[in-house]
């Protein structure tokens, strides 16, 4: 009989995950504060953000470079302050997506992105100024 | 709430930082002037609650939503 010696699939599903502390909560959310961040399956843009705080809250999300290459959301000197930020290659800008009945009805919020400051894993949702960015944008065109 | 009266180029000083000042009125359609440090975040109430219900309506999507859309950006790889 052998004891087995390999990490469980749980465990290594869990050292994939990166536990994120959101210094400005999601609007709406201001309880949850901590989630891992774990990608839906390998090689897939898609992750989901889990709530640390509550099992039901959860949060489909995608890198916005993946899908939106020009958007380059202006970053205040607050949140830099806030999140620490020393490099803007620390940040990785995520967005909320709303999983439509299909792909082409898959949107996200582009005025309210994500900030993660993957150096030392503080995170806040950005309030844009640019009145001109959707909240319901399709994720591809 | 604390309610006050204001003309036109009066203000009201809100803890050590910020200033509101009402600078013209139009009909109904009051301009207000806001005098903050970048520190504190100014927003429209009605663009707070747009943006929570959105984040309220893209919380916790089905499985099924979710597999869907995996697989329809696998296809596109």
């Amino acid at each position: 009989m052998m004891t087995a010696t390999a990490p469980s699939l749980d465990r290594a599903a869990r050292e994939d995950v990166s536990m994120l502390t959101f210094v400005h909560p999601l609007l709406g959310f201001p309880q949850d504060v901590e989630y891992g961040l774990v990608e839906i399956e390998k090689g897939s843009p898609l992750s989901r953000l889990q709530s640390a705080h509550s099992e039901s809250t959860n949060f489909l999300v995608v890198p916005a470079a993946t899908f939106f290459p020009d958007y380059a959301p202006v970053v205040d000197d607050d949140v830099v302050a806030d999140l620490g930020i020393e490099s803007t290659e620390d940040v990785l800008v995520l967005l909320v997506v709303h999983a439509g009945a299909d792909l082409a009805s898959t949107t996200v919020n582009l005025r309210a992105p994500l900030l993660v400051n993957t150096a030392n894993l503080k995170a806040a949702q950005v309030i844009l100024d640019d009145v001109n960015l959707s909240t319901t944008a399709p994720l591809v065109a | 709430m604390l309610v006050l009266s204001r003309r036109v180029g009066e203000s009201v000083l809100i803890g050590d930082d910020v200033t509101v000042t009402v600078l013209d009125v139009r009909g109904d359609v009051i301009r207000i002037g806001i005098d903050a440090p970048r520190s504190v975040s100014v927003h429209r109430a009605e663009l707070l609650q747009e943006l929570a219900d959105s984040n309220q309506e893209s919380a916790s999507p089905s499985r099924d939503a979710v597999e869907s859309l995996a697989e329809a950006l696998r296809q596109r790889r």
